[in-house]
């Protein structure tokens, strides 16, 4: 309950920090939203949409006023010129697709990082550790974006496995859904794959050299089991501090990949918003990104202690 | 080059190969159609440019050109087959939406617009405007008053009827005597409105304060002018959202970055010259895939099968494609924008002459087009681009010569006691940084300084607005009539971004805008004003190309009343004349 509620605090602080920093960044950004919006109109109506819009305001209450509505649930608008655009239709699209693509990329890359990692450590040293390195080495030194270009060509385009661009919700199409988001997702897991796979390794070659493990051996216990069972739970302290923390380089990762394979994700709103100086929006969103990073890394600090008991026991 | 049809390869046709020549045209056109000939000489609205620039300027900037046209293989393919689905991949998505009065929509935004709406004219293969949704616009004799005559029977998508009252309504929202809708640069458009009446049922009367003889040019506004139903121009939540138009489709669905899907409008008024009804495609699919490279895999992938790009690599590409038969690809740089630098003749260095044409003198543009242009584009020297009045092969714009550039760099030096050093803003689009980097790079080998500052879309707008430049990195002055850059040139104009104070310029910008006859003259005069004075350094003219699968024709489609296509694609072209073979 303690640590729930320190995770709050903890949650408060970093969102007003982000948010804070946002709002001083925008105000010094040159240009102005109503470039964006209102082209070369004329001075008196550019004021009369400043004006409208609260620009004129200054940074500390345009930014208590977000605030406000933020932590109430209202994300606010779009900056209009007439009508209205409310931010929450657009992330209520998007965020989904955001969310699919990183937990696709997550999970890929888990599911072959860990056998890999686990398989080189039992094996360290051996030609196939050496192979297996050098290809994460490999893996690691391609940028996302160059890998998601090369795979469009030749899986899309030469081979016609898969399709190129564009979105079908799983509920439409679950099959479709998958062949559309497998690229996009295999760009983001690639390199993931590689780091989660040397930390991993080296964290499980330290392992069994543990007494619990030799204990293990001379008991008679499988091999398998020894590693799966007895070494792989204990090693993977490290992975999943790392798989939380990477949580922010897949987001960023996720705004290249989803503007290269057109995925209407939360990476596209947030260029968007940076690109048409659409403030209140930009904040919202970054806000939203914080809350999800923050709350994703309380869940790693709650697996710790399902993983390791000695954690749980510690903190007890 | 496209111009006068200059040929292309085989199988890649460009706009003039397939429509024969200019003239013939011209006789036969005009021979039919009245209302043409009053078009052909008449001056399009200035700030009809203001508009396309802006819009422009913000999805330009950065791309690449395109150049003249081909066709898609559509004498080849023989008569068109209604139904089928055309999937176009768009090069960006419209965030504003298309509630048209306030919409600044550039290439892909008109795309979609025609698509839904049509406007009251449209422009023939010379660029001239005829009637579109109108059955007639006819002037009074000193050009103070306009009559826009209604066809009968044309229904919007939601059933109700094309009226009058509605056509007033739209074109007072346009010039922001609407109270539903707030335009911003229409207004200026629109400026020399005086009032608009309701004759009767199908017959409206503009009232000018003033005479004004290419009205009938801002009622297409690049395709921007769409007539909207009562219904979307007093929505004053969703306008921008929910599309109602009387164009050839129906809107469906958008869902904003992913698609915009439209089904074929059965009650279409439209059939094209040879009297099958429009549209010929069941549905249309519109898709923004931003990346130039992703859209060229989609539709060798087949899950598009039509796409637009400026980018110079692409096109080079599309050529090949073309030639192999895996694609229809239509290029044009004819009535386009011309691609160049902007110099700032209000303060040093550019406000002297040796400074100008010493950077004119510097530019390699084989270099230039051998690394960036992959060897297509087409040097500007002027800026009006083949197809517009006034366009010249050579205006006598100084050439590549760089011993004459670094002399002038040494005679700037002397004469000022100042290095010669400007700064150069671009944004920062992977294209235009290297564009940047490349001028920077030749500029600096005839002995100038140059700094490169990097802004985005915005700022760069706000830097030209307010002065705030020395040499800007620019793309503008599209097609029609020249009397549309009159704002761009005046001295004194808040849109005169270059701040040149030239009365030679503003004696024939005047001249052309009263002048009927010799207006070309007048043009070209002016053109090599330009090239004398270099106030800007022109580059290129800027090219486009839209390939399809090639079971997919009709790419640019047919004029308004006969079927040779106006074949300019910088605007965007008709998609109801687009059809899948079946």
């Amino acid at each position: 309950m303690r640590l729930i509620l320190r995770r709050l605090v903890h949650l408060a602080v970093v969102l007003f920090l982000v948010t804070l920093f946002v709002a001083l960044l925008t105000a010094m950004l040159p240009g102005d939203p109503v470039d964006a919006i209102a082209g070369f109109a004329s001075e008196e109506q550019r004021e009369a949409l400043r004006e409208e819009l609260g620009l004129d305001d200054p940074v500390p209450v345009q930014y208590v006023r977000w605030m406000g509505d933020f932590v109430t649930g209202d994300l606010g608008g779009y900056y209009t010129v007439t009508g209205e655009r409310p931010v929450m239709d657009r992330v209520r699209d998007s965020l989904p697709v955001s969310l699919q693509l990183m937990v696709y990329a997550q999970v890929l890359a888990l599911a072959v990082a860990i056998p890999a990692g686990v398989l080189t450590a039992y094996r360290a040293g051996s030609r196939g550790d050496r192979i297996a390195n050098a290809t994460a080495f490999g893996m690691l030194a391609i940028p996302n974006f160059a890998l998601a270009l090369v795979l469009a060509y030749y899986v899309g385009v030469e081979l016609g496995w898969l399709p190129v661009s564009g979105y079908v919700r799983p509920s439409e199409d679950l099959v479709e859904h998958l062949r559309r988001m497998a690229m996009p997702a295999i760009s983001l897991a690639v390199g993931q794959i590689a780091v989660y796979m040397r930390l991993l390794r080296s964290d499980m070659i330290a392992t069994l050299q543990e007494d619990f493990i030799t204990m293990a051996k001379a008991k008679g216990v499988s091999p398998r089991r020894v590693l799966w069972r007895h070494a792989l739970r204990p090693s993977s302290l490290t992975l999943l501090t790392v798989a939380g923390l990477n949580v922010g380089t897949l987001i960023g990762g996720a705004v290249v990949v989803e503007v290269i394979f057109s995925l209407p994700g939360i990476g596209l709103l947030l260029y968007e918003a940076i690109v048409s100086r659409q403030y209140v929006a930009l904040q919202s969103l970054v806000a939203i990104i914080a809350v999800g990073y923050v709350l994703i890394n309380f869940l790693v600090d709650v697996l710790y202690a399902v993983l390791d008991p000695r954690i749980r026991h510690a903190r007890a | 080059m496209g111009s006068t049809g200059t040929g292309g390869t085989p199988g890649r046709r460009r706009a003039g190969d397939r429509w024969g020549g200019r003239t013939d045209r011209t006789d036969r056109r005009t021979d039919r159609v009245g209302a043409a000939r009053r078009w052909s000489r008449r001056p399009a609205p200035t700030w009809l440019a203001a508009l396309l620039a802006l819009a422009l300027v913000a999805a330009a900037c950065g791309g690449g050109g395109d150049s003249d046209g081909g066709a898609t293989g559509d004498e080849d393919a023989g008569d068109p087959t209604p139904g089928g689905r055309i999937v176009y991949g768009l090069e960006a998505e419209t965030i504003d939406g298309w509630c048209l009065p306030e919409a600044q929509l550039a290439i892909s935004g008109i795309m979609v617009a025609t698509t839904i709406y049509d406007t009251l004219t449209r422009p023939n293969a010379e660029g001239e405007m005829e009637p579109w949704l109108a059955e007639s616009v006819e002037p009074n004799e000193d050009h103070t008053q306009w009559t826009i005559r209604l066809r009968e029977g044309v229904k919007f998508h939601d059933g109700s009827d094309l009226t009058a009252e509605v056509v007033k309504n739209n074109l007072d929202a346009y010039r922001g005597a609407y109270p539903a809708r707030a335009p911003q640069l229409f207004i200026f458009v629109f400026q020399p409105i005086e009032s608009v009446e309701v004759v009767d049922p199908l017959t409206v009367q503009v009232n000018l304060k003033q005479p004004w003889v290419s009205f009938d040019a801002a009622l297409h506004g690049s395709g921007r002018v769409g007539i909207m139903a009562q219904a979307q121009l007093d929505d004053t939540r969703t306008c921008a959202e929910n599309l109602i138009g009387t164009g050839p489709f129906r809107f469906v669905e958008w869902v904003p970055n992913q698609h915009l899907r439209a089904e074929r409008f059965e009650d279409y008024w439209a059939t094209d010259a040879a009297g099958n009804q429009l549209p010929y495609a069941d549905e249309i699919e519109f898709r923004p895939i931003v990346e130039v490279d992703q859209r060229l895999n989609a539709l060798q992938s087949g899950e598009i099968n039509a796409m637009h790009t400026s980018d110079p690599q692409t096109i080079d590409e599309l050529r090949d494609l073309d030639e192999a038969g895996e694609v229809n690809a239509f290029e044009s740089s004819e009535f386009g924008e011309v691609s160049y630098v902007m110099l700032n003749s209000s303060k040093p260095p550019f406000d002297n002459i040796t400074a100008r044409r010493a950077l004119a003198h510097a530019l390699d543009f084989e270099e230039f087009n051998a690394i960036l242009g992959a060897g297509i584009l087409e040097q500007a020297s002027g800026p009006f681009a083949p197809g517009n009045i006034g366009h010249l092969e050579d205006t006598g714009f100084p050439t590549y010569d760089p011993e004459e550039a670094e002399r002038l760099v040494q005679e700037y030096e002397e004469e000022t006691g100042r290095p010669l050093s400007f700064t150069y803003t671009t944004t920062q689009a992977q294209a235009t940084l290297a564009q940047a980097q490349l001028l920077k790079e030749q500029a600096e080998e005839v002995g100038m300084e140059v700094e490169i500052i990097g802004v985005d879309q915005s700022t760069q707008i706000d830097s030209a607005l307010q002065g705030d430049f020395e040499a800007i990195g620019w793309r503008n002055h599209p097609g029609g009539d020249p009397d549309g850059q009159y704002n761009w040139w005046k001295s004194g104009s808040p849109v005169n971004f270059g701040r040149f104070n030239d009365p030679e310029i503003d004696e024939l910008l005047d001249r052309g805008r009263t002048t009927v006859e010799g207006r070309e003259e007048i043009y070209e005069q002016l053109n090599e004003r330009f090239a004398e004075q270099v106030w800007n350094i022109w580059i290129y003219y800027t090219p486009w190309t839209v390939a399809t699968a090639p079971d997919v024709h009709g790419v640019p489609g047919e004029g308004p009343s006969a079927p040779e296509p106006f074949p300019g694609l910088a605007t965007g072209h008709p998609v109801m004349y687009m059809w899948v073979e079946q």
